[in-house]
């Protein structure tokens, strides 16, 4: 009896493990372009809650300002190389 | 001429009621000092049951355990015959080792348990408030507008619009 | 079934070695020959699904224990010492976590229980988790090893086997104790994954920060469940123990408070690096620490290196936890040391005064807290090789060291929240904390006011701080939740309640964090009433009586009892509050036949503002009349409150965020909004 549990438990993982598999996940590298998308998210996230501080109170005006112009610069020069980055992955 | 009046009078009342500040703190301090049953609780606080449960001894509830009940006892007696704090927490260092005290002795190496935390802190925060200092000195400030190229105007206010509320 | 779960733990191990090699081999080729064919993808895959494998031999062998306990098969050695006939069935479940082996058994399988999460997951980031699974095949086998060498569950009795088992420790026969190790467990074990994430993105030299976002579900379900197992070992101590306490600063206790402080720490300094890229290499560290400190505790319990009341038997256990705790740092350190290049903040601190600095603060005393904690722990091995004699570092140590750290703690709770990133102005501060600070003070004066006397002793002290630090918390994060749903409110038009609603549901982690700081801020309350415990012990025969506080117990009667698992004694009281009848308790203690041991049972009368908590101690030897222990515990019910709060906040911390174009949707299009559109670009 604990032979066959014990076979049945062996067969049933090997089996599981060394089944051929037809379309194995790969392993990719992750592309500038994601990346960018994520640091974009990121940036954007930042923006969205700055932008909420502020309305809350949290910030005074000149802050904001200032905090805004350089995340948006940061935001555009990600955003400039996205655009850039797509329309050539287009031309080829 | 009534305010004038009032004055010393109210002088002798903030007298009074500093002295009478004065004596009930050390009322509450005598008090405290003399009261058996608080010295007990305090010492009692401050060795732990050598029975091996490692619970300070008022605390220790095993059943049966022998030992933090004749420890009990032992100190009761202590505070009947009048000894001080030191010499009670010494007589139960000599019989039971220096294990007994529930905390290090404020003296010798034992110092060093009660020092580090501390100076670790003090350093962790000099530390910190140095590495502030450093980031803020190498902080370039950000610019606060970039070259105005339509293209990059553009995206901005692309930028804008997918960021509002 | 003995052989089988024998055969299982084999199979596990043999399972995730595979997984280890192979996927190191296989990841190894990856990243040397990137182009390289089909080969090593094959390789990686059969290895992730060894690693799935290991699970379903892991489960095999934890089933396997527990059908030995269930069909009272006492050849298993094990089950002899932990189990008995007449033991009710939910303990024999619990048997399974009430000794070494068992427990050990218990980690691997939840080790493999993650894993089987983690690895079944693997879209998320098909190469990221490729790493982490192999990472934590190791930490697997390491366990698993445990089980086949030094500690190993299903051996079997030499000679006749004995026909009913030792029984189950009385203390562990209690309801909360069948979940509080597991609880404990699954924190313990969790932290392997963000652990074994946080390794494999630096190794793989992972661009961006998204492992964080990956890990951060994961890290937060660790810290609750590490969160609910010490309060529920606290409870349980509460109950069971009978000494009125809660926390004994014990070196076990210790243990799992010290991952709790770390682990806690990254969960706020990993916000800084997900939103801003900075702390890049603190972050590793405090996961890596967190991780190491786990596996600390577990050395420390299990190999008797301190004495303390949890202690496992003594074993040779200790030498191997002290080999994988010496791997796991030397790993860790090679891979810092070699890819620390990769780990460059990409921004600064900008101020001073800005939520990025409150939580280098709040870190900072995290850890000071941590050592501190880890130091009283120590300090008895330290001063033993020094001096040559043991200390002791009980109760006054850690009352006088760490409860001011707490308190410092309790005033960043709220400090932090009302900054915002980046900067904030003097005057915004000024303007944010008045009130906060208002009700602060107020607090104070009417504590003192209502007869609390601070200058008396520390306690009081401390407990006054606590108090309207409290007060000053839940204000600064009560304005925080009224700001954010007034913004909202102009926005939608909608409701208050309906605004602090879609507030919380927009960015969850942060308003559900509020909601775990209110939840502290609560337990905090709780603790701070400890400084008013009063306690009394009296011989209480029949009619006798007792006061204390408010109540007055009579004696009703006392009697004894017997069952298959245990005699009892025990005695009922009536309860007088202000002389009119409350209720009647029952304190009683169990002899346990089969372990031949006795326990108290509590009874606890528990209201917001008081515990009445009874304790039947045992019979005077002389006068053969009970003697009864009372004691008056003020605020304890707010602890566990505040537990349930931060639970609650954590769980709502986990709901992912409303998605940007829901927001939108429930914008409405006023000129209000379209002037503040225009107002602020220029």
């Amino acid at each position: 009896m604990t032979i066959v549990a014990c076979a049945v438990l062996v067969i049933g993982i090997f089996v599981y493990i060394f089944y051929p598999q037809r379309n194995t996940e790969v392993q990719t590298q992750k592309t500038r372009l994601e990346f960018l998308r994520e640091r974009k998210d990121s940036i954007y996230e930042n923006l969205r809650d700055l932008n909420f501080e502020y309305r809350a109170g949290k910030y005074p005006e000149e802050d904001y300002v200032a905090q805004r112009a350089g995340l948006e610069n940061e935001a555009a020069q990600i955003v400039a190389e996205i655009e850039f980055l797509e329309s050539g992955f287009h031309a080829a | 001429m009534r305010q004038f009046s009032l004055q010393p009078g109210i002088r002798s009342v903030i007298r009074t009621w500093l002295q009478l500040s004065v004596a009930c703190l050390l009322l509450i301090f005598t008090v405290g000092a003399g009261d058996t049953s608080a010295r007990y609780n305090q010492l009692g606080h401050q060795m732990i049951c050598t029975c091996g449960c490692n619970q300070v001894l008022l605390e220790c509830n095993h059943v049966g355990c022998t030992v933090s009940t004749q420890m009990e006892g032992e100190l009761h007696n202590a505070l009947d015959r009048g000894d001080g704090n030191q010499l009670v927490l010494q007589n139960f260092v000599q019989k039971y080792g220096p294990t007994v005290l529930a905390a290090p002795p404020e003296a010798g190496f034992n110092l060093v348990a009660w020092i580090a935390p501390g100076i670790v802190f003090l350093l962790a925060t000099l530390g910190t408030a140095l590495l502030i200092r450093k980031w803020k000195l190498h902080t370039v400030p950000m610019p606060k507008e970039i070259a105005a190229d339509p293209h990059t105007e553009a995206i901005r206010a692309k930028v804008r619009r997918e960021t509002e509320l | 079934m003995a052989a089988f779960g024998s055969f299982a733990i084999l199979l596990g191990l043999v399972l995730c070695a595979y997984n280890l090699v192979t996927g190191a081999i296989a990841l190894r080729q990856i990243a040397v020959h990137p182009e390289a064919s089909a080969a090593p993808e094959r390789l990686a895959e059969s290895a992730r699904r060894a690693g799935i494998g290991s699970f379903v031999a892991m489960t095999a062998a934890a089933f396997a224990l527990v059908y030995c306990a269930f069909t009272n098969d006492f050849s298993v050695s094990y089950v002899l010492h932990h189990s008995n006939r007449a033991l009710p069935w939910p303990y024999k479940f619990a048997a399974l976590w009430s000794g070494q082996e068992g427990s050990l058994l218990l980690w691997a399988w939840l080790l493999a229980a993650y894993g089987f999460v983690l690895r079944v997951r693997h879209k998320v980031d098909v190469k990221l988790t490729a790493y982490a699974s192999t990472i934590l095949a190791g930490i697997q086998v390491f366990f698993t090893l445990l089980l086949v060498f030094p500690a190993p569950p299903f051996a079997l009795v030499q000679g006749a086997v004995p026909a009913d088992g030792f029984g189950l420790n009385p203390l562990l026969q209690y309801p909360e104790m069948v979940i509080h190790p597991p609880m404990l467990y699954l924190g313990y074990v969790g932290f392997s994954v963000p652990f074994a994430f946080a390794l494999g993105a630096l190794m793989m030299r992972y661009p961006g920060e998204k492992w964080i976002h990956i890990t951060r579900r994961w890290t937060m379900v660790t810290w609750l469940f590490l969160t609910c197992g010490i309060f529920l070992g606290a409870h349980w101590a509460y109950s069971v123990l009978g000494w009125g306490g809660y926390w004994g600063w014990d070196p076990v206790e210790n243990a799992s408070l010290m991952p709790w402080l770390t682990g806690t720490a990254f969960l706020h300094s990993v916000m800084m690096q997900e939103k801003r890229g900075m702390m890049k290499a603190w972050n590793v560290w405090l996961i890596f620490t967190t991780f190491m400190l786990s596996i600390l505790g577990t050395l420390l319990t299990r190999s008797g290196l301190v004495s303390s009341v949890h202690a496992f038997a003594e074993s040779s256990i200790g030498s191997w936890f002290w080999a994988f705790l010496i791997i796991v740092l030397s790993v860790c350190l090679f891979t810092y040391l070699l890819q620390r290049d990769h780990l460059q903040s990409e921004h600064k601190i900008e101020s001073l005064v800005s939520r990025e600095s409150s939580f280098l603060f709040n870190n900072l005393v995290l850890l000071a807290a941590c050592f501190t904690i880890l130091w009283g722990t120590l300090f008895p091995i330290i001063s033993e090789y020094v001096e040559g004699s043991k200390v002791t570092v009980g109760p006054p140590f850690y009352n006088r060291v760490a409860v001011p750290i707490g308190i410092f703690l309790l005033f960043l709770t709220g400090i932090g929240p009302v900054l915002a990133w980046r900067s904030t102005s003097f005057k915004s501060v000024r303007r944010n904390f008045v009130w906060p600070t208002i009700a602060g003070v107020v607090t104070a004066i009417v504590l003192m006011a209502a007869g609390m006397r601070p200058w008396r002793d520390v306690g009081t002290l401390y407990s006054l701080m606590a108090f309207s630090l409290a007060a000053l918390v839940t204000t600064a994060i009560g304005s925080e939740f009224w700001r954010g749903a007034r913004v909202i409110q102009r926005h939608t038009g909608k409701n208050m309640l309906f605004s602090v609603m879609q507030l919380t549901r927009r960015n969850t982690r942060r308003y559900g964090g509020y909601l775990v700081h209110i939840g502290v801020v609560i337990v905090f309350i709780g603790l701070a009433g400890s400084a008013f415990n009063q306690s009394k012990e009296q011989e209480m025969g029949f009619h006798d009586s007792m006061t204390l506080g408010p109540y007055r117990l009579v004696c009703q009667s006392y009697t004894q009892d017997s069952n298959a698992n245990y005699d009892s004694e025990y005695e009922l009281l009536n309860v007088y509050k202000n002389n009119k009848f409350l209720l009647q308790m029952a304190p009683e203690r169990r002899f346990y036949h089969a372990s031949q041991q006795t326990e108290t049972m509590v009874a606890d009368h528990s209201t917001l503002q008081r515990d009445l908590y009874v304790v039947y101690e045992g019979r005077n030897p002389e006068s053969n009349q009970p003697i009864i222990k009372v004691f008056i515990n003020p605020l304890v019910a707010w602890i566990w409150i505040g537990v349930l709060v931060m639970a609650f906040g954590t769980l709502l911390a986990l709901v992912p965020n409303l998605s940007a174009e829901q927001v939108a949707r429930s914008r409405k299009p006023t000129e209000e909004n379209l002037a503040f559109a225009a107002g602020v670009s220029h």
